[in-house]
């Protein structure tokens, strides 16, 4: 490697350096260095907070309603992920530009796909449900698609991505059997990318489980509601149970994806 | 066949070259190769081997000069239907789709002759399983019809992938390095089982090699280059070791690399 | 020859019974909410709130058209951008202080020289923080924070800085436990103690990649700042707040602008700083 190159790696290295170490001070500018940092009181919550931790609300009843949130929010989450695959892989086809042997062809609608995308997946889950519910009132649906939309541009990215990245030497293998693009993406792109396009969509649903769970704040049920009923009654114990139920969701999804991802590579 | 079929198997360049930029990956060369000959291409990395065999395949196209097989240019043959039935590549790996099974990979040799609704029907419920059985048994994998091919050995991979070219059935057949990723009594296996099929169907092989020994034993004349220029081209019987010697010899660092796809 | 079914498989069928289960419980469990999209009065309801995004039915100029409107909200979004950041520190110092014992080789002892009961407690520990700050969502930690701290960007920031904290240190850690032994054997061979290995061995691969995961994370927590404002009544997520809770959707429509307008500086700046990473 040329010197000039490695000269170049280093200034750019300081140059980050410099750049994240301004970021920093001028964020610490924007918090107020006094006590009205912490509430009045604030000492004393965080004490009671913890201490429930150690005690959370274990009672048959209590935990039937754990259970009946935990169902409602995994729904959600299914639903919305199998919604957001449906959106994502065809978008996600088209945006990639692998339907066509040149792009140009149909540059246009490649755009326009990839803009919607970059759309769909920029707006936050949560404004999407809200404006959703004020459109559709407080139904599943609303839900589902606050949670399929944004997530379907997200996967329609990454999808777009991981077709583009596969390698290229089977499929210029096909070329010269004489297939076509189309054939190509079928018997090239699509064999070799399922994989890590499954990967991908298992980690999204990971994250579906907790975005679902949030979904509460604009009144749809589920783990996240009941957290902001406890918390209104301050009875901190059953907020950490309902919590545990949501972190215990989470860990045997990321369990569950572990073990599909290893059966996928063997 | 329709119509005017080109006829096939002689190729025929005239000061064709290619160059990548400013880096000349292959300098004019003139060269006329019979039907049914087996042709080695000897040099070491960079000389511009792969470049030839990419150009005669198809697979690029000359910046200068032209080449043309069977009277017809090849730039002018469209590269699904007509040239996969006339010219078919095999590499020294990487051709193969690993997630796929074996028999499908076979069968993607149909792909140039099959349409669209059928090839995708094929991957759900394979057409014509017979033709792919028949060959995976002509290079010895007949057991191996649903392996999945990314558990396949290198070895096994390159039947394969020598399997869908049966398939295929072009008239010629373009190896760039097949055996290179092989140990040596495998390399023989493999280049006897391509110069067997080659020979009992007619078909012309062209393929770089890097042993002396396998080209005195499968082909029957010998291409030299090196630096993209050609530094010898005799019938194998006229091979000598000094010949091979001095494309091989190193002479300091040389203009490389050159362009390889 | 058919092919043999493995767990992935199974688990996926699984999964396809888990995805009808709950389309079935939604779209039948009682009333899904599907009618309504086809029915014309909705759309007439969507209609009218699209017109009033846009000023129709309060006095004056919209606030997208207006320039003190304009000012306001350009404060605010710099709030935002600022509260994002604090979180990216709080997370990343957390990552940093921690990922290295959080990773399976160097707590079991295949890099350290020596393997001991205390690493290994040490490991269970922090990955059980990690799973535990990063299954909670950012939302809740806020909900639970405003208890302590005061209203602003601190008690956002915080919120986003321990959940964010929980999966810099799980991918930080994985780095290092898919780092090249060869190397750092190499180090140890050469005679390097534990702490040189630390800055030689493991430091070089292991930070730029940390960089990485922070820039891509701070894309992420840029989106979830305006949803973390809400609650803990910081920066543009404050205003939406109150705008919404006053019907005053035209400056609700101002403010998801400049939502997206920071969302967008906030991709390229990260996407820059990545390639200077590089």
């Amino acid at each position: 490697m040329s010197p000039s190159v490695n000269y170049r790696f280093i200034e750019g290295r300081w140059l980050l350096t410099l750049v994240l170490l301004a970021a920093v001070a001028w964020s610490l500018f924007f918090v107020p260095w006094n006590s009205d940092v912490v509430h009045s009181g604030g000492a004393a919550a965080a004490l009671e907070i913890l201490r429930a931790l150690f005690s959370p609300e274990l009672s048959p009843s209590f935990l039937l309603v754990a259970v009946e949130a935990s169902w409602k929010t995994i729904s959600f989450a299914a639903a919305g992920i199998t919604l957001a695959v449906a959106i994502g892989f065809p978008l996600g086809v088209v945006a990639s530009g692998t339907l066509v042997s040149s792009p140009m062809k149909r540059w246009t609608s490649i755009a326009v796909v990839r803009l919607t995308l970059a759309v769909l997946r920029s707006v936050h889950e949560l404004v999407w449900a809200w404006l959703l519910v004020l459109a559709l009132g407080l139904s599943p649906i609303a839900a589902v698609l606050a949670l399929g939309i944004p997530y379907g541009g997200i996967l329609g990215r990454v999808f777009s991505e991981i077709l583009n990245d596969v390698p290229e030497g089977p499929l210029r293998s096909l070329r010269s059997a004489g297939a076509s693009e189309l054939k190509v993406l079928a018997y090239g792109r699509l064999p070799m990318a399922l994989p890590q396009m499954l990967s991908y969509a298992i980690y999204r649903f990971e994250c579906g489980l907790r975005s679902a769970a949030i979904l509460s704040f604009v009144g749809i049920a589920g783990l996240g509601y009941q957290v902001q009923l406890s918390l209104d009654d301050l009875l901190y114990s059953e907020v950490w149970t309902l919590l545990l139920f949501l972190v215990g969701l989470v860990v045997l999804v990321d369990v569950w994806s572990g073990l599909v991802r290893k059966s996928l590579t063997t | 066949m329709n119509g005017t079929s080109p006829e096939s198997g002689l190729f025929r360049l005239d000061l064709a070259s290619k160059t990548y930029g400013a880096t000349p990956a292959l300098a004019p060369l003139s060269l006329t190769i019979e039907r049914g000959e087996a042709v080695a291409v000897v040099g070491p990395s960079g000389a511009g081997k792969t470049t030839l065999l990419h150009l005669l395949g198809g697979v690029i196209q000359p910046t200068d000069g032209e080449i043309s097989l069977g009277g017809h240019l090849l730039a002018d043959l469209s590269p699904g239907r007509e040239l996969s039935r006339l010219v078919g590549v095999i590499h020294q790996q990487f051709d193969l789709v690993p997630q796929l099974s074996a028999l499908h990979n076979v069968l993607a040799g149909h792909l140039g002759k099959w349409g669209l609704a059928r090839s995708l029907v094929s991957l759900i419920s394979p057409v014509d399983r017979d033709t792919a059985r028949q060959a995976l048994e002509r290079v010895g994998l007949k057991d191996k019809l649903h392996e999945r091919t990314f558990r396949l050995s290198g070895g096994e991979q390159q039947r394969v992938a020598i399997a869908r070219l049966l398939v295929q059935d072009p008239d010629v057949i373009i190896a760039d390095e097949p055996v290179a990723s092989l140990d040596p009594a495998r390399s023989r296996d493999l280049m006897g089982l391509l110069s067997g099929i080659v020979e009992e169907s007619g078909k012309t092989l062209i393929a770089s090699v890097h042993s002396a020994e396998l080209v005195r034993a499968f082909f029957s004349r010998a291409v030299g280059l090196r630096s993209g220029g050609l530094v010898f081209d005799v019938p194998v019987e006229e091979l000598t070791d000094d010949m091979l010697e001095s494309v091989y010899e190193l002479q300091g660092l040389e203009g490389e690399p050159v362009g390889q796809l | 020859m058919a092919p043999r079914i493995g767990v992935g498989k199974a688990s996926l069928v699984g999964f396809a019974m888990l995805a009808t289960a709950s389309w079935a419980y939604i779209l039948f469990g009682g009333d899904s909410g599907l009618a309504d999209l086809f029915r014309t009065q909705t759309w007439r309801e969507v209609w009218d709130f699209v017109r009033r995004l846009f000023g129709a039915g309060s006095p004056g100029t919209p606030a997208l058209f207006d320039a003190q409107s304009w000012r306001t909200a350009a404060g605010l979004s710099v709030e935002t951008l600022a509260m994002s950041v604090l979180a990216m520190v709080i997370a990343g110092v957390g990552a940093l202080l921690t990922f290295i014992p959080a990773s399976r080789n160097v707590a079991f002892g295949d890099l350290s020289s020596s393997r001991s009961p205390v690493s290994a407690a040490v490991f269970f520990v922090i990955r059980a923080l990690y799973v535990f700050t990063r299954g909670v969502p950012e939302l809740v930690w806020a909900m639970l924070i405003v208890f302590v701290l005061s209203p602003g960007i601190v008690p956002g920031a915080v919120a986003l800085g321990i959940h964010n904290f929980g999966i810099l240190g799980k991918l930080s850690s994985e780095v290092v436990e898919g780092l090249d032994h060869r190397p750092m054997r190499a180090l140890r061979a050469s005679g390097a103690g534990n702490f040189q290995m630390l800055a030689y061995g493991i430091l070089p691969q292991a930070l730029p990649q940390l960089l990485t995961y922070l820039l891509y994370r701070w894309e992420v927590v840029i989106r979830t700042s305006i949803v973390v404002g809400f609650v803990a009544a910081g920066g543009l997520g404050r205003e939406f707040r109150l705008r919404m809770s006053w019907l005053h959707y035209d400056d609700v429509l101002l403010l998801l602008v400049c939502y997206l307008i920071l969302v967008l500086a906030v991709d390229l700046a990260s996407a820059g700083l990545r390639r200077l990473a590089r």
